[in-house]
């Protein structure tokens, strides 16, 4: 087992850039989780920084002005469009409502809309006009009714102040939420990428040196067995990086994750992910000859799969025409075996049948890409 | 050849596309030799020595090593091959000892064996005080040595040596030559392939000259020397002479051909007793004054000048 012992000894060698690149993946799995966790405690009803401008000063204006206030947070704001601009600009106001004088005759009981200033292409805009034409369509029926204006407006308000009660649908057992296990699944194809390409890389280049290749052929060891050996590496390099990876969920969010009942699909999940990285990174040493090459090509290879297929960026979030193209890559198949992972307790029949789809995927990637390695590894051989 | 040759080439031909790197080569070295194959860049000693070791195939002929013919999978004879490779082949990542234990274990399985072989190929080749090293740290001369102790280590009947002193300062390739040598006291038989022809001279008992992948000549030193027609060559320096004077030292006896440049005189003669006297004489019956003088028995670059009508350094 010379030739298997050589293998792990140059692991040995380039260990502190496997723990460089688990740091690195720990310090972004945890940062992503802070910064998406604090916001996804469950419903919350949207509140903004409003303002609103009173010209007309009569009681339908301030009732308008408090039926507002109940669902966001008023900012005063002189009535200059030059400040008005730079506030909004700057985003310390997302929306301006102007009441204009004789309110109630012109939009109350006219067909008068109010004049409103929004930040272009807001959400949150569109939320708030509909709060506006909710407090006057019912103050009109209120009135319409018999009601006093001050009644009506003061029986709208009151109204208003009953909340609806939500549940979020609890599909995945936490409340809806992704599991935070779920977010540190998300990132691994990174660093199972980043650690296999590296460090097999730089491996397979000093084995693939020609000079040394030479002498192992002089060797007493038939070629074939030397191979086997170095398989043999290769296999038990995955694996250790493999089971690093996976116990980190466990040590950081045990329990959740050990009491989920997809957490053997996602230990799965991610060990296609192993065998998929491991054809890469036979691939990348077939196809560089020079050590300096290797944090270049592993990079491009690492950082542009993740940005593509969902591992930084959710994939919801992305493009039509990126998930389009980024379903030519192995870690779109991984990435949404994870996203129904997360989403969802227990599967139904269509999701198993999706998720061992995402599964197939992956395994005919790793099979691919491990062909694509050997043809260009052959022809190199007998060029 | 002989019965009790340790490797015999018979008829080989290889060629790449159109190019013949080997030409019906035909060798045989015997047990205890120091055997030099002698050619400049690009005659095919690399060539030849890639088809003995089966690392290439070749289109006719055949070798026989040991008496047995050799293949790619013949595991039996590689054992009792050491191959030390033109170029440095040792693995950056690991130590100097390491390196040296790692292509041991390509031969010698038990460890304890292996450890002694490890300090002993230490030892010969002077790394003792570098074993702890890499590579990238060892100089040109340390790095040519863990190449020889790595190709050496498991002691084998037969060393394969390709180019081991290219790009070596002399004290090194002293040390290196010297090693060699005492390898071959100690009983393998060495195959050293090289351009330099008085490293060659030094320590080869029979050379053979290859140019475009055909051999040329084989002996010994004095065999190959007893070949050529110079005998003895006699520079004579700060010399003047016209062309009058320089037809009439052509026409002195075993005179074959000179060379008169930078008032320097070279005149290479055929064996023959007294032919310095002879010139000597010559140029005080007329009376024409001279530098230094000197007279040189015929180099292996002589033999190799008469023989390929070139400079082995070409």
């Amino acid at each position: 087992m010379t030739v298997f012992k050589g293998f792990l000894l140059i692991t040995k060698r380039n260990i502190h850039m496997m723990f460089l690149y688990i740091a690195i993946f720990l310090t972004i799995a945890i940062a992503a989780q802070k910064m998406t966790g604090g916001n996804q405690s469950g419903f919350k009803q949207e509140s903004l920084n409003i303002a609103v401008i009173d010209r007309d000063g009569g009681k339908l204006a301030r009732g308008l002005a408090d039926y507002l206030a109940q669902y966001h947070t008023l900012v005063d704001l002189p009535d200059d469009p030059s400040v008005i601009q730079d506030r909004m600009f700057y985003r310390e106001v997302y929306y301006i409502v102007t009441i204009p004088e004789d309110f109630e005759d012109r939009c109350l009981y006219g067909d008068e809309l109010l004049p409103v200033t929004k930040v272009p292409g807001s959400n949150s805009g569109f939320y708030v006009d509909q709060q506006i034409n909710t407090f006057l369509n019912d103050v009109r029926v209120m009135a319409a009714s018999g009601f006093s204006l001050a009644d009506a407006v003061a029986e709208v308000i009151d109204n208003s102040k009953d909340t609806a009660q939500v549940t979020m649908l609890d599909k995945n057992g936490f409340g809806g939420e992704q599991p935070l296990h779920a977010v540190m699944f998300q990132f691994i194809p990174y660093i199972l990428i980043s650690i296999l390409c590296y460090s097999l890389g730089a491996i397979m280049i000093a084995f693939h040196n020609p000079d040394v290749k030479r002498r192992m052929m002089c060797s007493a060891i038939p070629v074939r067995r030397q191979n086997h050996q170095l398989v043999l590496g290769y296999i038990l390099v995955g694996i250790i990086v493999w089971i690093i990876c996976t116990l980190m969920p466990f040590l950081l969010y045990g329990k959740d994750f050990v009491n989920d009942p997809n957490m053997p699909y996602y230990l799965l999940n991610s060990f296609l992910m192993t065998l998929v990285s491991l054809s890469l990174a036979f691939l990348v040493s077939t196809l560089i000859s020079r050590d300096e090459l290797i944090s270049a090509v592993v990079n491009v290879i690492s950082l542009g799969m993740s940005f593509l297929c969902g591992v930084f960026v959710d994939l919801d979030i992305l493009g039509k025409g990126v998930r389009t193209f980024a379903q030519f890559l192995p870690v779109y198949w991984y990435e949404l075996a994870n996203n129904l992972l997360a989403g969802n307790q227990s599967l139904s029949r269509a999701q198993t049948v999706s998720l061992l789809t995402d599964y197939g995927m992956q395994l005919l990637f790793a099979a691919a890409i491990l062909g694509v390695a050997l043809v260009i590894s052959r022809n190199r051989r007998t060029a | 050849m002989s019965s009790s040759d340790m490797i015999r080439i018979e008829n080989l031909v290889k060629r790449y596309q159109d190019l013949v790197a080997l030409d019906h080569l035909t060798l045989s070295i015997q047990e205890g030799e120091i055997f030099g194959l002698l050619g400049p860049n690009g005659s095919g000693k690399t060539t030849a020595i890639n088809c003995m070791l089966a690392l290439l195939k070749y289109d006719k002929g055949s070798i026989t090593v040991f008496g047995r013919n050799m293949q790619p999978d013949s595991y039996d004879i590689k054992k009792q091959i050491g191959v030390v490779m033109q170029n440095v082949a040792v693995f950056e990542q690991m130590s100097v000892q390491e390196n040296i234990d790692y292509f041991c274990g390509l031969y010698i399985r038990d460890k304890a064996k292996r450890q002694s072989l490890v300090e002993e190929a230490i030892a010969f080749t002077g790394l003792t005080d570098y074993r702890k090293m890499r590579p990238k740290k060892l100089s040109g001369g340390l790095l040519r040595r863990l190449n020889i102790a790595c190709g050496i280590v498991h002691k084998p009947r037969l060393i394969i040596m390709d180019e081991p002193t290219v790009a070596v300062d002399p004290q090194s390739r002293n040390k290196i030559l010297e090693g060699i040598v005492e390898l071959n006291r100690q009983g393998s038989t060495i195959i050293y392939t090289s351009h330099y022809m008085d490293e060659v001279e030094q320590i080869c008992s029979r050379i053979a000259i290859i140019d475009h992948g055909r051999v040329l000549a084989t002996g010994t030193t004095e065999e190959l020397k007893q070949m050529i027609k110079t005998g003895e060559t006699i520079t004579i320096e700060a010399i003047e002479l016209d062309d009058t004077l320089l037809a009439a030292v052509r026409g002195l006896p075993h005179v074959f051909d000179l060379t008169y440049e930078d008032r320097i005189l070279k005149i290479r003669l055929s064996t023959a007793r007294h032919n310095l006297v002879r010139i000597l004489n010559f140029l005080k019956e007329h009376d024409i004054s001279f530098g230094r003088v000197f007279s040189e028995l015929p180099t292996l670059n002589d033999v190799f000048l008469e023989i390929t009508g070139k400079e082995l350094r070409d």
